[in-house]
Formats: structure tokens, sequence, C-alpha cells
């Protein structure tokens, strides 16, 4: 069942254009990857369905609900149920793990034993129970990285937007919580939106892929369709 | 000369003007008749005065403070982060008495709100007697401090709000919106710099000199200068003087101890990643109504009355005569200032930022210390410690001036610079010297031309310092040497109002001028 729909959607900054004509359309419980290089507009993709800004033309439809059109934001990002996981995890650095996860639930009026019992459950299922009262900067790569999740996660949206998270892991744990993101994923059933510019990665993660360059488009096909693509480059180079 | 040899003696100088006469000055306090003896101390205790002068002293310093961050930092906020209508003019217009010495505003307001003040002309003089001696106090001085300080706490919250990560308040506004962002996000994250311009104006006004004593507010500062001037008892003035060194080295202390490592990631944020932006919506107009209000009490008013006041052409004229080698004066002394703490403040910039000694952190504090000290501090220890017959070729020429300058103002200088140079990636200077680059080619073709228009802004900032100091000038200045600000307030005991409005405009113009140029030339450039 269709989700989540991008209808030539285009967006320009200071004169250039970084989206052109962008459609997509992405079905419930769906994971995808949007694939390319450095600046071809895959994370400006995600910050337009998030809301954080609104596209130049084309509508951005959620749920059956159109929440961007023509320059206008007609649904807020609160009110989208999506979560996000940035490049830089984005923890707020003068709150605590707890702190840090209770925020979205303290601004969504969940009562503070509720709230309680909630973060106990994410922070079990992310196995970071013991570090609930840790700072963001006391906590290693990793640790770091399961809390944005779990942040992202703990008010069970019906999205999740994941802006290279991984890109700044060394290789063992970057492959360790791939693993640990499509079991989440699974398990939940989540529609995923993943930006990548690693192949690999790409192609571990997702079910379609979506390979962007210079703010459009290139293909769109299922992981095997891709694998094959890469095949028919790699020759011609 | 090599990197070494040239840091060390940057450091010298900056120990030499600096910190010399500090303790030189501490030294000749403890001193009478060549003995040990705290004499000067226990007279200033015993007559039970240092306790009002502290009382009084802290009272503005902490009312000043306050109201100036309540205020500040909303105004930081809405200028920054919003679409609040006019809000570039708001800033600049906010900025405008942080360029010029404060008792020029007392000045303004006095003509505003005296005896013999516009309000007295338009309200009787009953209303004016009422105001008057509201004015005159500690009610006055918090007024006119406010104002001046306020573009303090404005600027330094901007530029913090520049500096945090977007992300942060996109992470935030998934799930919330901008009230609860701001009030649990975003303030959270910029108040260790918040804290940090609150305590800069708590220093600065604690310092400050002009402002109390022409309000009749007895402050450390004055009665450090009072001693000095009026009664040449140099132990008392230093006495006097004592406290606020005290005060200013434990607050420093403070701020390093609690502040610093609380700052949370201070970065640069590139053109792309613009942060997200509050529309005010409905409020949008009542607030720009409600910050245009305060904008006009507290800065357009106090000035148009000047213009309103200076408006004759013979109160020009005999500005111009009374006064005329005075402003050349201080503008020569400024522009040489300005150079010297540019080049100074180049040097040492390059020594804390490559952290080229074990103890920059040290030199970079005294910078800061000396800034924050009072200018009257500074100046008594200079004349203790080049008032001889030796050293006269400076204490008798404008060279002492010079010299205030450089002890107080090379902070400003020095982090404008290291702010640029942290932008200009370290292989810059690397790639230069694996050519063959010699440390001072590397310097001259590199890095200084890369982080020219950072001197440049220093070079702005510091001829503005030097331009309205009086603190230090006042106490220092040869005879036959005086400087423009100096000069007005001389003239303010016996001057008419009209010819005081008049030389403060010029002042004021002799300020904005260079300002006004260099936007005009950055414009154009930009243009091109």
């Amino acid at each position: 069942m269709k989700f989540i729909e991008f209808k030539n959607v285009s967006k320009h900054y200071s004169g250039q254009s970084v989206v052109r004509d962008f459609s997509l359309e992405i079905d419930t419980g769906e994971r995808i990857v949007i694939l390319g290089p450095s600046g071809c507009g895959k994370t400006t993709v995600l910050r337009l369905l998030a809301g954080f800004i609104a596209p130049d033309s084309g509508q951005i439809i959620i749920g059956g609900q159109q929440v961007a059109s023509e320059g206008k934001i007609i649904i807020e990002p609160k009110a989208r149920n999506l979560g996000m996981v940035f490049q830089d995890l984005a923890l707020w650095p003068h709150l605590t793990v707890k702190g840090n996860l209770a925020f979205g639930l303290k601004a969504k009026g969940v009562p503070e034993k509720d709230r309680e019992q909630r973060i106990v459950e994410i922070l079990r299922l992310m196995q970071m129970e013991a570090f609930i009262d840790s700072r963001p900067a006391e906590l290693s790569g990793g640790q770091q990285q399961r809390v944005a999740l779990a942040r992202a996660l703990i008010l069970q949206p019906d999205v999740l937007l994941m802006d290279e998270p991984l890109s700044s892991l060394d290789l063992e744990l970057n492959i360790r919580l791939r693993k640990e993101i499509l079991k989440l994923q699974q398990s939940i059933g989540f529609v995923l939106l993943y930006v990548t510019h690693d192949r690999e990665e790409a192609l571990e993660i997702g079910s379609r892929i979506v390979v962007m360059k210079a703010g459009k488009i290139v293909q769109t096909a299922s992981v095997e369709e891709i694998k094959d693509y890469f095949r028919k480059l790699t020759l011609n180079y | 000369m090599s990197k070494r040899i040239t840091l060390i003696l940057v450091i010298i100088i900056v120990l030499l003007t600096g910190l010399l006469p500090l303790l030189v000055m501490f030294a000749s306090s403890i001193m009478v008749d060549g003995h040990f003896s705290l004499a000067f101390y226990q007279g200033l205790l015993a007559s039970g005065r240092e306790w009002t002068l502290m009382g009084h002293s802290l009272a503005l310093s902490l009312l000043t403070a306050l109201l100036s961050t309540i205020i500040g930092v909303p105004l930081g906020i809405l200028f920054i982060k919003t679409d609040l209508p006019l809000r570039r003019l708001f800033t600049v217009l906010f900025t405008i008495p942080l360029l010029l010495p404060p008792y020029i505003s007392a000045i303004s307001w006095f003509d505003l709100l005296g005896r013999e003040g516009l309000l007295a002309q338009l309200m009787g003089h009953t209303v004016a007697y009422t105001t008057s001696s509201w004015f005159f106090g500690l009610s006055g001085c918090v007024l006119v401090l406010f104002s001046t300080f306020l573009p303090v706490v404005i600027l330094l919250t901007m530029t913090y709000l520049k500096t945090i990560n977007p992300r942060l308040e996109e992470a935030g506004m998934l799930v919330s919106n901008w009230p609860l962002v701001l009030k649990e996000i975003t303030v959270p994250v910029i108040l260790p710099g918040v804290l940090l311009a609150a305590m800069l104006v708590f220093l600065l006004t604690l310092g400050e000199y002009g402002v109390p004593s022409f309000l009749r507010y007895d402050v450390f500062p004055v009665e450090s200068f009072i001693q000095f001037s009026a009664f040449y008892n140099f132990g008392a003035a230093t006495a006097a003087a004592v406290p606020l060194i005290v005060i200013t080295f434990f607050v420093l202390i403070a701020e390093r101890l609690f502040l610093r490592d609380k700052t949370y990631q201070i970065r640069t944020v590139s053109g792309s990643e613009q942060a997200l932006n509050i529309g005010l919506g409905n409020a949008r107009n009542w607030l720009m109504a409600m910050v245009g209000l305060l904008c006009i009490s507290i800065v357009v008013i106090p000035l148009l009355v000047l213009v309103f006041q200076s408006f004759s052409v013979a109160a020009y004229k005999e500005a111009l005569s009374r006064a005329g080698g005075s402003l050349l004066r201080s503008v020569s002394y400024a522009v040489i200032g300005a150079s010297m703490l540019s080049v100074l403040g180049f040097f040492l910039a390059y020594l804390i930022h490559t952290r080229a000694f074990r103890f920059w952190r040290a030199v970079d504090s005294l910078t800061v210390f000396l800034f924050a000290l009072s200018g009257t501090v500074i100046g008594i220890g200079l004349i203790d410690l080049w008032n001889r017959p030796l050293t006269n070729f400076i204490y008798a020429t404008p060279a002492i001036i010079i010299l205030g300058y450089l002890a107080r103002y090379t902070v400003l200088t020095s982090r404008i610079t290291i702010a640029t140079l942290a932008q200009i990636p370290p292989s810059m200077e690397e790639a230069a010297q694996i050519a063959g680059a010699g440390w001072f080619q590397r310097l001259s073709l590199i890095v200084a031309p890369l982080a020219m228009r950072g001197l440049f802004a220093a070079w702005l900032v510091a001829y503005i310092f030097c331009l309205r100091d009086m603190g230090i000038t006042m106490l220092v200045y040869p005879p036959g040497y005086d400087t423009f600000p100096v000069r007005i307030f001389t003239l303010m005991a016996n001057g008419s109002t009209e010819l005081i409005a008049a030389l403060c405009v010029i002042l004021i113009i002799a300020t904005l001028l260079p300002l006004g140029i260099a936007g005009m030339v950055l414009k154009l450039k930009e243009h091109n």
C-alpha cells in the first residue's frame, strides 16, 4: 500500500537546483535507500520529507495527506510522525540519555510514569540500560548511535529517516549496526528511508534502491536489479 | 629572526605593557618610605568607605548585567532566528551605543532628562526635577550602562546561536514546537555563552569610570581616580583599585572553571546547512513594534536629542576651534594604536591558535584579564611604572597613551584574528613549508593574505575602542596631548550645552565614519 509520495518535487538553494523533478512512491514497510555521491541532493530529499524545508514546486504526501506543496509546509514536522537519525546524530549535549529520550515524550504529553517505562523498554531493546544517566560525550560512537536510534524510535514513528548514520563509524561497528537496524525494521515494521553514498551499505539495508545524481533520480530498482546495474557500469568503465 | 624569538618578543610586549604596570603598582601600594606597610589598605578599611564603594560597585554591575541579559538574550534570538521585520537595522542601531564612550550616552540622556533638558522644555520644570533626581545616582548609571552594554549580550547571543549545530534544533522540531525547543534545547546549549556575556557586562560596568563620575555615583574607579588626580595620593588610589583587580581575577577564574568546558558544539555553519527560522506569524508586527519602541527609547531619542541640541553652526565652529587639535590627535592615536594592536594581535593569535608554547592559555587569559580590568587601574599602573626620569621619553609623550591601548585592547585583535585563523586549514601553511618557505614568508605570503578580512575587522574594532577610550587616557595623557573624549569631558565643566552636544556629534561621526566606509567598500567588493 502506497504510504509516501513525492510528486515532481524540486528545490533550489541560492539559484542552484538541488533536487529536480523528484518523483517517488514508497509502500508501507518498505526499506528505501537513496544512494548517490556527496552533493547529489539525497539529504535534501530527507529534509523535505521531514518538513524542515518546503519544496519550490511539486507535492509531498504522507499517509494519503498532503504535507507540503509549492513552497508551503502544510503539516509541521512534529505532526508527521517521523523519526530521524542525523548524520552527526545531533544528540543534545546538555541532556543525559534519559533526557534525550524523554524530550519527545514530554512534548507529546506522555505521563511521567509511562515515559519512564517506555525509556527503559527502548533502552533494553538497544542494550543501553546501563547508560541511562550518561551524557552523550561520555558514550562511545556505537553507543551514541544506539541512543540516536532509540530517540528516533521511542515515539513509534511511521517512518524512520536515516541520513548517513553509520558513515563516521569503523567498518566492524558499521556492519554490526546495519544488522541491528535491519532487525529492528523487520520487527517494528516502520518505513525506512535511508541515505548513504556507500554502495555496500545500500545493498545490505535496502529492499529498493534509488540512485540519485545531480538532484535527479537516475534509477529506481530492487536490490537485485541495482546489482546488475553496477555490474554493467563496472564493465563499461 | 626565528619564529620562536618573534613570539617570545610578543609575549614580552604583553607582559611589559600589561602585567608589569600592575605588579609595580601593587608593590608601591604595600611600600611606605621603602618599608613594607599595609597602611593604605588599613586606612581605606577603617574609613568604612571601602564597603560603601563595594556595595555601590557590585549593585551597579549586577543590575546592569542582569538587565542587559534579560533583555539582550530575547533580542539576540529575535534578530538571528526569526523573521522579525527590520532585524538587521535593529542590530545596527542597538550596537551604536557600544561604539561610543559610555559618558556620551550619559550626556545625551542628561540633555533629555536633566533640569535644563528637553523634557524640562516640553513638560515643565517639576517633571524635569523628578527625572533629574532619578537620573543622578544608581538608576541613571544602570540606564546608561544598560543601553551601552546591551549590544554585548545581543551580539554574543547571536554569535552563539549561529554556531550551534542546526540539527540539534531539527531533532527537537520533529517532535515538538519552537517554544519548547528554545526552552529545552537552544537556550540551554548557548547558556555558557549567555553567562559569558553577562560576566563581560558585569566586568565592563565594574571598571567604568566616566558614567558614574558624571552621574555622581561613587564606585571604585571614581574613588581611584579622585585619590590620584585630586589628592595625588598614589597609595590610596592603588588601594582603591585592588578590589577591582581581585574581583576581576576571581570572576575570570570562575569563568574558566565553570563555563569554558561547558561550551557545547561551537562550530562554524556552512551556507548549505542554515539553521531553521522561526516564523513569528501574527506576533510579527507587534513584536517589531515593541523592539522598535525599545530601540527608539534607548538609542534613537538620546542620539537625536544630541543632534537637536547641537543644531547651530556656531556650536560646531566653537567645537572645532576648541577641540579640533584634540580630534586630530585622537584619530591619529587611534590609527597608530589600532595598527600596532593589529600586528601584536596577529602574532599573539598565531601563538594561541597554534599553541606555540605550553603556556599559551596563560597569555590568552592575561589579555582577557587586562581588557576586563578598569582603564583607571591600568592608567595608574602605567604612571607608576613609567613616571621616572629615565623613561620620561615615554611618560611625557603620547607613547604612554599608545602603551595603554596595547595593554588593554590586545585581546580584541587577538580574539578576532584567532577566529579567522581557525578557518584557514593548517595544510595551507604546511604546503608552503614543504615548498621551502620560511616562517615569515609563510606568514606574509600565505597566512596574512588569507586572514586579511579578519585582520581588517580587527583593525576597525581596535580603532573604535582606542578612539572611545577615556579610562586610561584621562589619567596618562601628557599636558598638551589630550584626546577628543578627554577634551569633551573636561569642557563639560564650563562648556555650553550646545557646544558639548556638537562635540559629541563630531565624536560619533569620527567613530562611525570608518565603519560606514568599510561597510560600503565590502558591499562594493561583494557586488563586483
